[in-house]
């Protein structure tokens, strides 16, 4: 087996199965903390509508119910396609970002959505995501370890990162150019790419920090102003930071129980059932509940960092350890904004926040993860999983 | 061809430990989180949670009724009228800026800084929040900006209510006006603060504020992010303000203050000798409080303050005037409670008095001959008392001055009063640091030098001579039946026969040959009226002819009290450089008296005090029928 574990399509994964025993494989860990994460921001977004499963309790369900198929559809394709497409799919997604400046439709100052038709729209940045982490592992899994750090090794993985960034700062998007900056950098670094390189680019990216500031878009600098001191402008900008901050802080030690936030209740926390989401949560569900629910996402990125390690190649363990740095990256950015400890950037908490582009993209790159579980026979053999 | 197994092994072993360089960045991330939402939901969680609160409760207070003032039959002198507030509400109006200004060309005292404000205060708060544009407005502007309320979204009115001065300039000085809050200490009432509060300034209006302010409410609106009202929290009633009821009556009042207004400057007390009630008390030149009242003439308050006489100053509790002759009672019941006279005892007057190297000159430079007490009152001879006060000396004239209320404030629920100066040798160090001199006591003794009094004080004293008790004034009848069965006021500490011969002196002033109250005589058959003339000195030599200017001239007073007999109305008159008390201010005296006795306004019981509630729809009693009068 191992003498063509290097092949992709072959050895490393094992042999076409039947659909029920792909079934029985599904990672059920990974499944259970999704479904009980969402399970909550149902109850979340059905307390926010004031105990109604309309108007985004229910489309939240359906659209969960959908992106599970989406995911078993995914999860059931062998690994070796996902390899095989992962630098068309990178493409593919390329398009819509570059279209985007032309055809996007613009919500409150910047155009990331790409209208379908149907009255449907989506954003080509979640789609980019997944195709990023695919590109990255697929181009690292046929790179020679011994030419990972160097010099002609890394053009390619900073381009794939670096043509997504650049088109999002274009929308412009500042929270999802960091995301792909990060997840594009943590993928490289799992890798192998020599920690010297990451220290050199800190130190430079510091030295044109003030470049950045000065290429911000007015919304944004005002964004950061007043994240900088939020109580400068209370009624203006500054209102969303603080108004969640109330939210988040009136929950106390217990929270006010469900049903019970009156800020979020009231419309005062804005967004409330979007990227505000875990402010009504915490307000109604306190610091306990907040500790449960970063556990259960820790716990999530836990284990995919865990299947990362037990994946057979280096694709399955970075198309793992991707989706569990998004994952990160999306939790993390949400709950230090909504808290106040990063600027307002557009990011959604997952599995939580209405909406359907980023949940969508979640459940497919999960997809993709377990097809390399499921289809994953060599360390199957070694742990005893089951 | 492959690699082998120990490279696999040891490419894994790489990964795994950025894996867990990784993993353990991510937990600290997470870590991280969790310490921040600690300290912003745990730490800072009761701040939060009063943020929270206070974002989400709207209170509003609700503005209390403030009670009315009737006279002592009932008579409203202020009541509460409705009126209009109009506010504007930013969030309702789409260009702010165009509506003030079309809203400012009609309602009364917007300048353009004032727009400016506005505005400012429009871009400031939340939108949703009223700003005042204008407070006791009448139906006419309300009626015409209701024409123009299609040009005026935004504009928003509330019923109000203002202060409506029935009476007008009659008891003005008495009932007094409201205004403007300038400050409100953190302990007061909060409804202080808003913009279309007003307060007592003068008078009652401010003496009895407690009573007449109430007490405000609040109410407590649960409101969603956009200001809309979602559901109420709390409610408590605004407590509206007590109506306070004056003792005085405005009909007697009135024809007092007719009286009154043929001079430039003057002032009545007259006082109700059983219970002490101010049944009229007039001060010249009056104004009318409703003409300053509602802030929204600032040019008539401007002219009445600037006014030549004061038209604000209550003469009555805050003019000083030297009583002269009049304070020559005190003298002698100082002198005969020191012994240093006997009651029939004569004295020599020869038209002057000599006195540490000074002359004193008395009234009459030909002198009075030999005058006993009763004749010396009679005649107001000044030697007489210019040697009574020196034998008895100045602190005991002044202990009997202050017995007799003098120099000193009475709790009478106004502000403005004066105590006056009862001068001692004390006072006189305290005041210049020099000592008293004996020529001092001699000019104390006829009222002049230090000796400051009120027209108050003034009817006071009378009041506690003729009737041998401490009569106190009352200006608010708290509550008619206890006024009613009141115990009367305790005897005076001065000796029965003192006071007899005093009010001796007093009867034959007005009613023997000789007196100089002549023109103070009663028609009445069997009614006979007491009292004192005086001539007080405005300073040193000034004239009592007419020729002399007005302000040099002498002040004119005159106490008196009726019926003679058994005495129940005391009066003082101050004409201010009206010139001989004998001549201007008894006759004025005498007229009052009279209609006092005619009117008999003591007479007829006051009313009971109401509840403002009750004020609101002011059921006038009809003045009741005059009683026939017990001395008529």
């Amino acid at each position: 087996m191992t003498s063509e574990a290097w092949r992709p399509g072959s050895a490393g994964w094992r042999r076409p199965q039947t659909g029920l025993q792909k079934l029985v494989r599904l990672d059920v860990g990974i499944l259970t903390l999704v479904a009980a994460i969402a399970a909550i921001g149902t109850a979340t977004l059905y307390a926010g509508a004031g105990g109604s499963m309309t108007p985004w309790a229910e489309p939240h369900v359906a659209r969960l119910m959908a992106g599970f198929v989406v995911l078993l559809a995914f999860a059931f394709v062998p690994p070796g396609v996902w390899l095989r497409v992962a630098y068309p799919a990178y493409a593919a997604a390329l398009v819509p970002l570059l279209l985007l400046p032309l055809v996007g439709t613009e919500a409150m100052g910047a155009r990331r959505w790409l209208p379908l038709g149907l009255g449907l729209a989506f954003q080509p940045s979640e789609v980019m995501k997944v195709a990023l982490v695919g590109a990255l592992a697929a181009y690292y899994q046929a790179l020679p370890r011994d030419r990972v750090s160097v010099p002609s090794g890394l053009v390619v993985p900073l381009l794939l990162v670096a043509l997504p960034v650049l088109l999002t700062l274009k929308q412009p998007d500042l929270g999802t150019a960091v995301m792909f900056t990060a997840i594009g950098l943590s993928l490289m670094f799992l890798a192998g790419v020599s920690p010297l390189y990451f220290a050199g680019g800190g130190v430079a990216a510091v030295a044109a920090l003030p470049l950045l500031l000065g290429s911000l878009h007015g919304y944004q600098k005002k964004r950061l102003e007043v994240y900088l001191d939020p109580s400068s402008d209370p009624l203006g900008a500054g209102y969303h930071i603080t108004q969640s901050k109330i939210a988040l802080g009136s929950g106390g030690l217990e929270g006010k129980g469900f049903m019970m936030g009156t800020q979020s209740r009231l419309d005062f926390v804005p967004e409330k059932h979007t990227d505000f989401v875990f402010a009504m949560f915490a307000e109604e569900w306190g610091f306990l509940g907040a500790c449960v629910l970063i556990a259960l996402y820790a716990a999530l990125v836990g284990l995919l960092l865990w299947r990362a390690h037990r994946a057979g190649t280096t694709f399955g363990r970075l198309l793992s350890a991707g989706a569990a740095v998004t994952i990160f990256v999306y939790v993390f950015v949400n709950i230090a904004m909504v808290s106040g400890l990063l600027p307002v950037v557009g990011v959604p908490l997952p599995f939580m926040s209405y909406g359907g582009s980023a949940m969508l993209s979640l459940l497919v790159m999960l997809g993709i993860v377990m097809s390399a579980h499921i289809h994953t026979d060599v360390d199957e053999r070694r742990s005893s999983t089951r | 061809m492959r690699p082998p197994p120990r490279r696999d092994k040891q490419e894994r072993g790489a990964f795994t430990r950025r894996l867990l360089v990784l993993g353990a960045v991510q937990a600290a991330a997470f870590a991280g989180l969790g310490a921040h939402l600690y300290g912003l939901q745990v730490l800072n969680g009761r701040r939060y949670g009063t943020l929270a609160a206070s974002n989400r409760v709207a209170s509003h207070l609700l503005t209390p009724v403030r009670g009315s003032i009737v006279d002592r039959h009932g008579e409203p002198l202020v009541v509460g009228e409705e009126a209009y507030r109009a506010f504007l509400i930013p969030t309702l109006a789409p260009d702010i800026e165009q509506v003030v200004r079309l809203a400012a060309r009609i309602l009364p005292g917007i300048s353009d800084s004032d727009i400016e404000r506005i505005l400012a205060r429009a871009r400031r708060q939340r939108p949703s929040e009223p700003i005042l544009l204008g407070a006791d407005l009448d139906f006419e502007m309300i009626g015409r900006l209701g024409l123009l309320a299609p040009q005026l979204p935004g504009i928003e009115i509330e019923r109000a209510e203002r202060r409506r001065y029935v009476a007008g300039a009659t008891a003005g000085h008495v009932v007094g006006h409201v205004g403007n809050v300038e400050a409100v200490a953190l302990d007061e009432d909060p409804v202080r603060m808003l913009p279309w509060t007003r307060t007592g300034r003068a008078g009652l209006e401010r003496g009895q504020e407690a009573r007449l302010a109430g007490r405000s409410g609040r109410v407590a609106h649960e409101v969603d992010a956009r200001g809309r009202i979602v559901g109420r929290v709390a409610r408590v009633e605004p407590q509206p303000g007590e109506a306070v009821v004056a003792a005085i009556d405005t009909g007697f009042q009135a024809e007092v203050e007719r009286q009154l207004s043929e001079h430039r400057c003057a002032a009545a007390v007259v006082l109700d000798i059983g219970s002490g009630d101010v049944l009229a008390m007039a001060s010249q030149p009056g104004y009318d409080p409703g003409s300053v009242a509602h802030g929204l003439q600032p040019d008539a308050w401007r002219r009445l303050a600037s006014a030549p006489d004061d038209p604000l100053l209550n003469r009555a509790t805050t003019g000083a005037y030297p009583p002269g002759s009049t304070f020559k009672m005190v003298t002698a019941l100082a002198a005969l409670e020191a012994h240093v006279i006997a009651p029939g005892q004569a004295i020599a007057c020869r038209g002057a008095y000599h006195y540490g190297g000074h002359l004193y000159r008395c009234w009459n430079r030909s002198g009075h001959g030999s005058v006993d007490l009763v004749a010396a009152l009679r005649c107001s001879c000044d030697v007489f008392f210019y040697e009574m006060a020196r034998r008895t000396g100045i602190e005991r004239i002044a202990a009997l001055a202050r017995r007799l209320g003098l120099g000193v404030t009475y709790p009478l629920g106004i502000d403005e009063q004066s105590a006056g100066v009862v001068p001692t040798r004390d006072w006189k160090r305290g005041r210049s640091g020099r000592s008293w001199l004996g020529g001092e006591t001699v000019l104390a003794g006829i009222g002049q030098g230090y000796v400051l009094t009120t027209p108050l004080q003034l009817a006071v004293m009378t009041a506690r001579i003729a009737s041998g008790r401490a009569v106190l004034p009352r200006l608010v009848i708290d509550d008619a039946a206890g006024s009613a069965a009141a115990a009367p006021p305790p005897p005076l500490a001065i000796a029965p026969d003192h006071l007899a011969l005093v009010r001796r002196g007093m009867l034959e002033a007005v009613n023997a040959a000789g007196g100089t109250a002549a023109r103070a005589r009663l028609d009445r058959p069997g009614v006979q009226l007491a009292g004192k003339t005086g001539t007080a000195q405005v300073r040193r030599g000034s004239g009592r002819s007419d020729d002399a200017p007005w302000e040099l001239r002498d002040h004119a007073l005159f106490v008196a009290y009726a019926p003679a007999g058994r005495p129940r109305y005391a009066a003082s008159v101050v004409v201010e450089h009206g010139g001989s008390g004998g001549s201007v201010a008894a006759p004025l005296a005498r007229a009052i008296i009279e209609e006092a006795l005619r009117a008999d306004p003591a007479v007829r019981l006051p009313v009971a005090p109401t509840s403002a509630a009750d004020a609101d729809r002011p059921a006038r009693p009809k003045r009741q029928q005059t009683h026939p009068g017990g001395s008529g």
